[in-house]
């Protein structure tokens, strides 16, 4: 940070990495703020889509980037939609860092054996429960909820493979060098 | 791949049901239950099929009070006279063997005071209360009926005494407990439970745990303890609370004290374990009587003369007495406020 | 998105955590879906099962046995024999069975009631 006494303009260095994270989170918080309007089947049900810009930064760059652009969202998209602090955003939250958390000790899984697939299911499953637990310890505290989860469960995995599946398809066309214009 | 496939289709299997088949039915008067384990369905329908007829002829042969049945024309001949009868090999053996038990108990297990038994309205489907007509018991009483005036000879009997009734309810279904053992283990069943009427007797295990029975609180819908039965042994229960009537506030149960020719007043119930043996399911059901009978003060011995280790009595104020032994078995669902060992 | 969706050959780790939480899902399935809430009263006539009724429905169930009619109630998530033609009424007295596990019997009419469920704590009762 520069500061000169007769220019009071404050100028913020910034990187290409950091334009793109913008963008990416950016990104994220679309999808986000689309699945929170778009009808759901199941309430509680929806396809995560936002997993999928986490897991493409997370591959692009590091975990703590992947770490930031998804609580970035969390938090953006909570202000935006006027829940910041509701149950709504707990849940959203809980999610988040219950599949932060797994993302931190799955990324180390070999690469030729696992690809995004996995890492985009065992992070469903995790956001999954980490709602769950929100929802079974503060929510609705009743035996009912049990019931639900192996349908939430089913869920997830399926849009865990689906949205892993999508990763590697956008990992593909936008190889690892890239080109600022570009995703 | 494939193996992935396989080892998936194995864990589902292993999430499967336990292979128990379980039967119940009307015979012998009462709810048998069969539980047969590790066996396949058929298997197991066709020798619980089996049993269960098994257990029908037995209590139509034996019936005490039907007039066709073996035992009953045999009653008969021996209130008309003392002349020897032919009977089955079956029957013989089990008078004999019901002879030996008499002995023992010092005459309490009596299953030869028929008369008396019908005089408190007890051979019957149902219980109604009686007029009670202590005259006429006590002639009942001192016409002494016992089962040392039954000479078998072979397969013939006599009675030196024609007041000898027989009455096996309190052996039929003990025997019937062995006879199962038996035919389950020559069908080549190697886990089951048999239930007669609340008499239980256990072959292996269920599973990797072994068989466990509850046992019925004497005054209270549900039960009060659990134990585990180990293979070959037996369990049995007389009590006050299944076959009885009240009246004038008073309960009347079909245990009947030959020596005084009314019911016993001062237990509720009477649990024995039996160890393993022949006769496990016999002993399941008679030595109970004897210790049932008892004065409170006699009943330790009279389980001793049984030769019965493990034993449980409630007596008529609720108390809980049981053998030391017995204790160290036993798991209370409901511990009951007074437990004295013996 | 410019380039067309070709699959990438799945990778053997991916299948083996696929796997997995198809198994997952489908214990969590068995394990959680045996309807808890509402218990349910078998009720049987001789050897064979009559009927099988759910608790959190009020009905009266009239039964022809041997010996005649024996009613049973179902209130409130209980269960009894509210009249039975037997002389003793001993099924009668046994009263309002409300706990998963619980049994009670008419032997002379041959119906025993049961309600399912829970885990026994033991094989078979004597008494």
């Amino acid at each position: 940070m520069t500061q000169s006494s007769k220019n009071k303009s404050i100028e913020i260095q910034t990187t290409s990495d950091d334009h793109r994270i913008a963008k990416l989170a950016a990104f994220a918080i679309g999808l986000h703020l689309i699945e929170a309007v778009l009808p759901s089947p199941l309430p509680g049900v929806k396809p995560g889509l936002t997993n999928i810009v986490t897991l493409f930064v997370l591959y692009r760059f590091d975990f703590a980037t992947a770490a930031w652009v998804s609580l970035l969202r969390v938090f953006a998209s909570s202000l935006l939609l006027g829940n910041f602090l509701s149950p709504t955003f707990a849940l959203s939250l809980s999610g988040a860092l219950l599949s932060l958390a797994v993302l931190f000790f799955a990324q180390y899984l070999p690469r030729r054996y696992f690809s995004a697939v996995t890492l985009s299911v065992l992070a469903a499953f995790a956001h999954m429960a980490g709602q769950l637990l929100v929802v079974r310890v503060w929510l609705i505290p009743q035996s009912g909820v049990a019931y639900l989860i192996p349908i939430f469960m089913a869920a997830a995995l399926v849009f865990g493979v689906a949205n892993g599946l999508l990763t590697n398809y956008l990992l593909r066309i936008n190889p690892a060098k890239l080109d600022e214009d570009k995703g | 791949m494939r193996f992935l496939v396989l080892l998936f289709a194995l864990i589902l299997s292993a999430c499967g049901k336990e292979p128990l088949v379980q039967t119940k039915s009307y015979v012998f008067g009462t709810l048998v239950d069969i539980s047969i384990y590790g066996e396949t369905e058929d298997k197991a329908h066709e020798v619980t099929t089996h049993i269960l007829q098994d257990f029908q002829r037995l209590h139509h042969q034996y019936h005490a009070w039907q007039s066709d049945s073996e035992l009953s024309k045999l009653n008969q001949t021996f209130a008309n006279g003392k002349r020897p009868v032919e009977i089955s090999p079956e029957l013989a053996q089990m008078l004999m063997q019901a002879q030996v038990l008499s002995k023992k108990s010092q005459g309490l297990f009596n299953p030869a005071i028929g008369s008396l038994i019908g005089a408190w309205g007890f051979q019957r489907d149902e219980f109604t209360p009686i007029e009670i007509n202590d005259l006429a018991i006590q002639k009942l009483v001192q016409s002494n009926p016992q089962m040392s005036d039954i000479v078998i000879k072979g397969n013939t009997a006599f009675s030196k005494n024609p007041a000898v009734k027989l009455d096996l309810g309190g052996y039929a279904k003990g025997y019937a407990l062995d006879l199962a053992l038996v035919e389950l283990q020559k069908k080549g069943v190697k886990n089951a439970l048999v239930n007669i009427g609340g008499n239980i007797i256990a072959l292996g295990q269920h599973g990797d745990k072994p068989w466990r029975v509850g046992i019925q609180h004497p005054r209270q819908p549900k039960p009060m303890a659990t134990l585990d039965l180990p293979s070959g042994w037996a369990i049995g229960t007389s009590g006050d609370y299944q076959r009885y009537f009240e009246k004038d506030g008073k309960r009347y149960c079909h245990i009947i004290d030959p020596r005084s020719g009314y019911p016993a007043q001062s237990t509720q119930a009477v649990t024995v374990l039996i160890p393993a043996s022949p006769q496990a399911g016999v002993l399941s059901d008679v030595a109970s009587k004897p210790i049932f009978l008892s004065a409170p003060d006699q009943r330790a011995n009279a389980a001793k003369a049984m030769g019965v280790e493990h034993y449980l009595v409630v007596d008529a104020e609720g108390k809980v007495m049981l053998s030391a032994s017995m204790n160290q078995r036993v798991h209370w669902l409901a511990k009951p406020a007074t437990i004295v060992m013996q | 998105m410019a380039s067309a969706f070709r699959w990438s050959k799945p990778l053997l780790g991916d299948v083996l955590v696929i796997l997995v939480g198809l198994i997952f899902v489908t214990c969590l399935f068995k394990a959680l879906w045996h309807n808890e809430h509402a218990a349910k009263l078998q009720i049987r006539l001789g050897d064979k099962i009559y009927a099988t009724y759910s608790l959190d429905q009020n009905r009266n169930i009239d039964i022809q046995g041997p010996i005649g009619i024996t009613r049973i109630v179902i209130a409130n998530g209980k269960a009894r024999f509210a009249s039975s033609p037997c002389p003793n009424q001993y099924c009668v007295h046994q009263g309002w069975l409300s706990h998963k596990g619980q049994a009670a019997i008419c032997l002379p009419n041959q119906v025993s009631l049961e309600l399912l469920g829970g885990e026994k704590p033991f094989d078979s009762l004597n008494y």
